[in-house]
């Protein structure tokens, strides 16, 4: 015995990650990873531009500082005698902004007694022999030049070059502030900043383009679907000429060609199914000709079964006829043969033509007339459109207590052609399963002897899709059921020659 | 003498079939079953009304239709699968008169022959003879001069012009030429009139793409002026 396993509800399984994150369109994505790309890119030249930058600027801040202390520290070795003012020696010299020479002398006496005589000069009271870095003091105070990174007594990143003098006994000093080093470098971080931005911006842009590039072949694709789900079996990708979209291309021509294959085996099954069931079907009928055109000759029995055969055998024709009717709509190669007829005309012919003599046809005297005629022209296949009348009204008179009037109405676009019937109506629930193959849902409602296969209002349907046009079932104003067939109103370019359309 | 019909139709049973049905019209039927052998029979015996079904092995119908038509304006019938393909149309230009779509009624067929048989109404002593520009129509002796030479139509072509000419200027629809023409009612198909009204304007028009005489009605049909 086979126990139905227990039911597990499946769940779609999500990525931790994802279940947060809303779901972005292949586009967003794409732009979003250009974007981030970019802001990588941007954020790592950057640093590497920063970087050489700020060093580049402050070796040659030193070199030049270096280089200009050691000038001055000759002016100095040169320019400072006993007589002379120390101080205005310092002042006179040439510094740049932010940079403070400091002299250190050593007199000694000309005794030669060890009364050593320290003197520190310095223009700026606030950088004088403490504003020094005391290594920096020693270093060159033991004789060696030196020069040192340091944080002033201020608080502002400088750099401390010192010499000694030998002439004198003592060295030279100067203190170089690095600040406006500082701000150019935040000048330059602030730019780059900028273009980070830009460079961000750009790489969007990018994507959105490269995006909208790259998605146009499968628009394409898109588009020859379409076209191929509309019935267009011969559509396949041509224009693509990309290596890299080839497996694309290639498997989708391969499923419309195999679709196409399998479509025209249908319709060739169809049209196969058509000849074998023609033949018998003709030699059936004539046959019967015969015996009807001698039916004298029979007894009474063998005529009375002669007539039951006839009427079942154009019963059969008429099933057989719908069905390879509507094997060729699914196999899509019906062919619209548009003539253009006056409606009044056309629809008076076909209630006759179908047998109905009696059922009026009447204009509403509002639908837009033509020039010519107290009629609306149209252009419609006049073989379908009788077709669909005939079937309503045979719908009508089998369901609906037999068919009261066709009623013709419409606007400048539409004409609509109603066939109202005596019945109970459809009841909304079936107003759409209705029009659908061997459907009987109107049928178990409605009164009728059902000896009709639902085959003619689903063909009704079809004839009336191909036209363009739509059929629905409404409540007739007189109380029965009312079916409205809506056709596109057609002008044909020129009336010479069919129109024929796929 | 009784009227000839030639059935071309590869199945045999139906081939049978058509003729016990035809022959209880009181016409004769000979039969057959290639269109070898139906152009053979038609070279040997004389025949007023040919039936062609298109589907048949060998040469197929529109080429036994076209052999025909280069020997003979016999009236032709053929037998398509289907009336909404171009076989219809194809089967016209081939020089079929009428089509019928399998199965059909022997009934159907029978009315068919009978309309392409019925002869050309005599017009008054008037129309004796009728002329537009360089062209001569002699109803009575079935006769279409063209620059005082004769062209050659086929009976529903002659039978097409002499029903426009019975009205020269008037403006025939489709409808009323398929019921004067073929005996048809009003659904009768539209194209019999239009291929066999361009046939006969490869015939007796200067130029067929620019015609003259038969000439076309915008929506409303056809008509001949001189």
């Amino acid at each position: 015995m086979a126990v139905a396993a227990p039911a597990v509800p499946t769940v779609e399984r999500v990525p931790r990650w994802r279940r947060f994150t809303p779901r972005l369109g292949l586009r967003a994505r794409v732009i979003l990873a250009f974007s981030v790309g970019a802001l990588f890119l941007a954020m790592v030249l950057s640093g590497i531009v920063l970087g050489v930058t700020r060093t580049n600027l402050v070796n040659q801040r030193e070199a030049n500082a270096t280089r200009q202390a050691l000038i001055n520290a000759q002016i100095v070795r040169s320019g400072v005698r006993p007589e002379s003012n120390t101080l205005q020696v310092l002042q006179s010299l040439q510094t740049p902004e932010g940079s403070r020479p400091i002299l250190y002398e050593r007199a000694v006496t000309v005794t030669g007694s060890p009364d050593l005589q320290e003197r520190w000069t310095a223009p700026d009271p606030e950088f004088g022999k403490d504003a020094l870095p005391l290594a920096l003091r020693r270093e060159v105070l033991s004789g060696e030049p030196a020069k040192m990174r340091y944080v002033d007594p201020n608080g502002d990143k400088s750099l401390a070059i010192g010499t000694p003098i030998a002439d004198l006994n003592g060295a030279y000093f100067e203190i170089v502030s690095l600040v406006s080093l500082d701000d150019t470098l935040s000048s330059i971080s602030f730019t780059l900043f900028g273009a980070s931005i830009a460079t961000v911006l750009a790489g969007a842009a990018f994507g959105w383009y490269s995006s909208r590039r790259i998605l146009r072949p499968l628009g394409e694709v898109g588009i020859a679907a379409r076209s191929l789900a509309g019935g267009e079996l011969d559509t396949r990708i041509r224009t693509l000429v990309d290596p890299d979209l080839e497996p694309i291309i290639t498997s989708f021509n391969g499923m419309a060609d195999s679709l196409e294959a399998r479509i025209e085996k249908d319709a060739q099954f169809a049209s196969d199914v058509s000849h074998e069931l023609r033949s018998p079907l003709m030699t059936l009928q004539a046959s019967i000709e015969v015996l009807q055109n001698n039916r004298e000759a029979l007894s009474e029995r063998a005529q009375s079964a002669l007539d039951l055969l006839a009427e079942d055998l154009d019963r059969f024709r008429e099933l057989v006829e719908d069905l390879l009717e509507i094997s060729r709509f699914d196999a899509g190669v019906m062919h619209l043969q548009l003539e253009e007829v006056l409606l009044s005309q056309f629809v008076g012919y076909a209630v006759r033509d179908a047998g109905y003599h009696r059922v009026p046809v009447v204009m509403d005297p509002d639908l837009d007339l033509t020039e010519d005629f107290d009629d609306v022209i149209t252009a419609l296949d006049k073989r379908r459109i009788a077709r669909v009348i005939a079937n309503l009204l045979t719908n009508a008179s089998k369901y609906g207590d037999g068919p009261t009037q066709v009623y013709l109405d419409g606007d400048a676009h539409t004409v609509r052609i109603n066939v109202d019937d005596d019945g109970e109506g459809v009841p909304e629930e079936d107003r759409d399963r209705i029009f659908e193959r061997f459907n009987r849902a109107g049928a178990a409602h409605r009164r009728g002897t059902g000896t009709g296969v639902g085959l003619g209002l689903a063909l009704v349907a079809e004839h009336v899709r191909l036209h363009g046009g739509e059929v629905s079932v409404e409540d007739a104003p007189s109380g029965g059921a009312r079916f409205v067939v809506s056709l596109p109103r057609v002008e044909l370019e020129h009336d010479d020659e069919f129109e024929e359309l796929a | 003498m009784a009227t000839r019909i030639l059935t071309v139709e590869d199945d045999e049973r139906i081939r049978t079939a058509v003729k016990l049905a035809l022959e209880d019209e009181g016409w004769t039927v000979a039969e057959a079953d290639t269109g070898e052998v139906a152009l053979e029979t038609f070279q040997r015996e004389p025949t007023d009304v040919v039936l062609i079904d298109i589907m048949l092995p060998g040469i197929d119908g529109f080429e036994v239709c076209r052999s025909i038509r280069r020997i003979s304006d016999v009236p032709i019938v053929m037998v398509t699968a289907r009336a909404d393909t171009h076989d219809v149309v194809a089967g016209l230009e081939a020089g079929a008169d009428d089509y019928l779509t399998k199965p059909f009624a022997p009934k159907e067929l029978s009315a068919r022959i009978r309309a392409l048989l019925r002869r050309t109404r005599t017009g008054d002593p008037a129309h004796a003879h009728l002329r537009f520009g360089d062209l001569e129509i002699i109803p009575d002796e079935g006769v279409v001069n063209r620059n005082e030479e004769e062209v050659h139509l086929t009976k529903t072509e002659f039978r097409l012009l002499t029903e426009l000419a019975s009205s020269p200027g008037r403006v025939f629809s489709r409808e009323v030429l398929l019921e004067r023409v073929w005996g048809y009612g009003y659904f009768g198909d539209g194209r019999l009139v239009d291929v066999h009204i361009r046939r006969l304007r490869t015939k007796i028009e200067a130029d067929p793409a620019n015609p003259r005489h038969v000439v076309t009605v915008r929506g409303l049909g056809y008509k001949l002026q001189a």
